[in-house]
């Protein structure tokens, strides 16, 4: 399934940095609503059209966190070189060997998107992939 | 978390478990015994090689594997080198320009002369294009001379510009094939710019002298003009760190024992004479490299925008580097160990060097004083200079604090600037702040950070760096 954004998300209130988490039913759903909140937080919750989709495939692990931060890393380096965001996202396949996703991507707009964070780097530190209760938990602290 | 009291502002985390040495932290008031930061330190302390103490410095927060405001020194043949001892922005760093101009000078043309500086210095998301962008040989160069390929490309405040630089501006040891073509990717077209989150230039009113011999020896003369720039080795350093994280984490076991048994997996780490302990090194020296080009042609940049600003001759701005600091590093150095001198490793995550008087690595003007010791604050209230002592030496491996440390998340910060103009607040003041959007300011406004006075205040009363000059903001510009 395709999510798009907006996509809330709950700060982990870091004192430095920010801390995303989001949830979803499957591993699948709740990456993706973690890659969309990267994308959220890059158009400071501007309207982002989508202007070009591609398939993505990373690879996975240390463990499904590992998954996780492997797909955001991909994400983050699509922006810093080609400002190049997420604003749909479905994950095909997301397990410890990897992530296959197809992303709807919008192109940052100095103007338009001029509240948007400048994340520099998306960190091992607490991420997590994994089950709570019914759902799925997504999680990562981002270097901003 | 069990702390001992040392003397003064210093406390001990005693040896335990698998801890080589003990923590030691330097604090403004008793540590918190739950901070998690607290933690980190004894985690440090694990480190392969690390040699009499895992140190903290007052303005210790928390980080990724290491404390920010951490250092460690490791045995530089036996040792682990760290990524996460190092940090994201490899080479953050801040730099002091001094100039000739009176206060009332600039204050008559603020705007005019912040606005000047907001053009001429690409801020932001993603900011780009100072310069053009760089070709793989240019790039190279950057990767291997740092301030001295800017500085020989006419970006500089005076001639000696990199001499007045941390370790000359340059670490020789830069391996620029060692960084990657991602990483050079996200560097070609970023060298001269700022960046964001708390990245800054400062145009800074010498507020009040401390030390007045040491002080006119730095050139800082009450009610002059100095400049501050704050930032590092932009997407390339950051590029170069994650992929060695990504690298080094599933690896660490492969290491042997005393890797696997790491008691955090963002420690990651590598033996120093490891093939991919050297690979990093080389790639993480060159990645210094570029942030000191970096804030070098932010330097000449700076210089030609007061000049148009004001309407002044290169003589009548009178610019000069004060100095340039690394607060995000690993380097070799030489230093004495239970009484013998050693080459060791020294890992400075948010800290800064503080190398004392009569140290032969100093430059000739600073040999007498100890290294001008530059700490930024907050961009409401003021940044202090201090000067490097003998005391730093023998206690910290020659380090000290880098800044005031934040309070509160950015989550915070922004629910309480709800509502409030920070630009206004600001402006009543006399300060004025350009910045590219208002959520910026709102995340690094004064309350979201310490009290950088306490901050500096502990390492003057340690003996660790000793108080030269305050400087107070007047104009500010981030991203």
């Amino acid at each position: 399934m395709r999510y798009s954004l907006p996509q809330p998300y709950e700060d982990l209130g870091h004192t430095a940095d920010v801390g995303l988490r989001v949830r979803g039913a499957t591993a699948e759903e709740a990456l993706a609503r973690l890659a969309l909140a990267l994308g959220g937080l890059l158009c400071g919750d501007a309207p982002a059209p989508v202007v070009t989709e591609a398939r993505l495939s990373v690879a996975g692990g240390p463990g499904l966190a590992g998954t996780a931060v492997g797909l955001l890393r991909e994400l983050l380096y699509r922006f810093a070189t080609e400002r190049l965001l997420p604003a749909e996202v479905e994950v095909h396949r997301a397990g410890e060997a990897g992530a296959e996703a197809t992303v709807g991507f919008a192109r940052y707009d100095p103007e338009r998107h001029a509240e948007g964070t400048d994340v520099k780097a998306v960190t091992w530190h607490q991420a997590r992939l994994e089950p709570e209760g019914e759902a799925w938990v997504g999680q990562v602290v981002l270097d901003i | 978390m069990q702390l001992r009291h040392v003397e003064g502002d210093l406390w001990e985390i005693p040896r335990q478990g698998r801890m080589r040495v003990p923590g030691r932290v330097y604090s403004v008031g008793p540590p918190a015994p739950d901070d998690q930061a607290l933690q980190q330190v004894a985690n440090v302390a694990h480190l392969p090689g690390i040699l009499r103490f895992s140190l903290a410095m007052p303005d210790i927060h928390w980080g990724y594997g290491f404390p920010i405001g951490g250092v460690a020194a490791v045995d530089a043949e036996h040792g682990a080198i760290s990524p996460g001892g190092v940090g994201y922005d490899i080479n953050c760093g801040v730099r002091v320009i001094t100039t000739a101009l009176d206060e009332a000078v600039v204050r008559a043309s603020l705007h005019a002369v912040t606005a000047q500086l907001y053009r001429d210095i690409p801020t932001g998301v993603g900011a780009s294009r100072a310069i053009p962008k760089l070709s793989a040989p240019e790039l190279d160069e950057v990767l291997s001379q740092g301030a001295r390929w800017a500085v020989k490309r006419g970006f500089s405040a005076a001639a000696d510009d990199a001499e007045r630089c941390e370790e000359g501006g340059r670490l020789a040891g830069a391996d620029p094939q060692a960084v990657s073509d991602r990483a050079r990717q996200r560097g070609a077209d970023q060298v001269g710019t700022l960046g964001s989150g708390n990245h800054f230039l400062e145009v800074d009113r010498i507020a009040e002298i401390y030390d007045p011999a040491t002080a006119e020896a730095f050139g800082l003369l009450p009610g002059r003009v100095a400049i501050q720039v704050h930032s590092g080795s932009r997407g390339l350093g950051y590029q170069v760190c994650d992929e060695f994280l990504a690298e080094l984490t599933p690896r660490l076991a492969s290491f042997g024992p005393d890797y696997a048994q790491l008691p955090d997996r963002q420690l990651a780490c590598a033996p120093v004479n490891s093939e991919v302990g050297r690979r990093y090194l080389g790639a993480m020296q060159a990645a210094a490299n570029y942030a000191w080009a970096n804030r070098q042609v932010m330097t000449g940049l700076t210089v030609r925008a007061l000049r148009h600003a004001l309407h002044l001759s290169e003589r009548e701005l009178g610019a000069r580097l004060l100095y340039d600091v690394c607060h995000n590093v690993a380097k070799h150095e030489e230093h004495e160990v239970d009484g013998v001198q050693r080459r060791v490793l020294v890992h400075r995550k948010g800290a800064t060097r503080a190398f004392g008087p009569g140290d032969p690595r100093l430059p000739a003007a600073y040999r007498e004083t100890g290294q001008p010791v530059l700490i930024p604050g907050d961009m409401g209230r003021y940044s202090y200079v201090l000067a490097g002592t003998a005391r730093a030496m023998r206690d910290t491996f020659g380090s000290s604090c880098h800044g005031a440390g934040r309070l509160m998340s950015r989550g915070e910060a922004l629910r309480r600037g709800r509502g409030r103009s920070i630009s206004r607040e600001l402006a009543a003041r006399g300060i004025e702040v350009i910045s590219r959007g208002k959520k910026t300011l709102a995340e690094e406004m004064s309350e979201a950070y310490k009290d950088v006075a306490q901050v500096v205040a502990v390492m003057d009363r340690s003996g660790i760096s000793r108080l030269v000059a305050r400087l107070e903001p007047m104009g500010v510009i981030k991203g």
